[in-house]
């Protein structure tokens, strides 16, 4: 076996290699990033519930999915949604939502993983984002 | 989930993102240059806030990759691998930072080295927990629902993986 340095060495020289790989992907997400956050206010975000539990819990899973950014933003929406009187199975739908899903960075775990499993795992986090959120809401005792 | 194997490098479709990327921002200069370059600006955030995240996840894959064989990620997180798989999963998911997508190369190695695909959905599901953003959540909803929310994010996750572990049973490492 080859001495640790040596080891180290052709171990970093792999590891520089497979992050090169996707660096031109991993730009193209933080860009995106970016771009979403300008053009997306928290304030589009807020405008699309309606005050209607079930609509405003598929609202809330589908624009959590589509949206990025620091998991804190969800919270802080999602707690005004709150104290809008949106139901709590729905803030907890987009604040999960926020979390697990991520049109943005889709390609990269695309390219990555392959297409069965980005599909599986996403249609899963989808499905749990819901089932988690009634979960809690029922647990805590203010379903719907 | 394994038995398609992972098309990489992402070298094509990349280079394809990041065109269509520059496009979009080219497409957003001409129209409103104050808001491409209020994007540029959030991107170049993003960026300086992953950079050392980056890099630890750069000094993790040398050392695995020095350290520990693929047999050895195969029995720790392979078929094999049992309740210590789905600790190793759940508390690293919980305590990776950043945005998700910079453990995906890392992930995707230890995934090509044995790992098995529940795992790394278990992993990427438990990510919800935000351990430094908790008192964050804990001030807007309450100490209860934030308890109630993180154990059922994480029998979610584990649940995720094991039925990803279903829909993949050839999820394992063969030589």
């Amino acid at each position: 076996m080859p001495p640790l340095s040596t080891r180290f060495k052709e171990a970093l020289a792999g590891s520089f290699r497979s992050l090169s790989a996707v660096l031109p992907m991993l730009f193209a997400v933080i860009g995106l990033v970016g771009l979403f956050q300008t053009t997306v206010t928290p304030q589009m975000l807020h405008s699309l519930f309606s005050g209607a539990p079930l609509q405003d819990t598929l609202i809330g899973t589908l624009v959590g999915g589509i949206s990025v950014g620091q998991p804190f933003f969800s919270y802080i929406i999602g707690g005004e949604l709150l104290k809008e009187g949106i139901s709590l199975y729905a803030v907890t739908a987009f604040i999960l939502a926020w979390v697990t899903l991520g049109v943005v960075q889709l390609p990269l775990e695309w390219a990555l993983f392959g297409s069965r499993f980005t599909i599986v795992r996403n249609l899963l986090s989808l499905l749990f984002a819901l089932l988690v959120a009634w979960a809690t809401a029922a647990t805590l005792g203010v379903f719907l | 989930m394994k038995t398609e194997q992972t098309p990489k490098p992402a070298n094509r479709s990349g280079w394809i993102m990041l065109a269509i990327t520059l496009l979009l921002y080219g497409v957003t200069l001409f129209l409103d240059p104050s808001l491409a370059g209020s994007a540029l600006y959030k991107s170049l955030g993003v960026l300086k806030m992953i950079a050392p995240i980056l890099l630890l996840v750069f000094f993790l894959m040398a050392l695995l990759n020095t350290f520990i064989k693929p047999k050895s990620i195969a029995k720790h997180l392979g078929k094999e691998s049992g309740l210590k798989g789905w600790f190793f999963a759940l508390a690293g998911g919980v305590l990776s930072h950043g945005p998700g997508y910079i453990w995906y190369p890392m992930l995707s190695e230890l995934r090509d080295h044995g790992a098995r695909d529940g795992l790394i959905v278990a992993f990427f599901y438990a990510r919800a927990i935000k351990l430094p953003w908790l008192p964050v959540m804990v001030g807007y909803f309450g100490i209860a629902f934030t308890l109630v929310l993180t154990f059922y994010i994480l029998l979610g996750a584990w649940i995720q993986g094991m039925i990803a572990d279903r829909m993949n049973p050839k999820s394992t490492y063969t030589e």
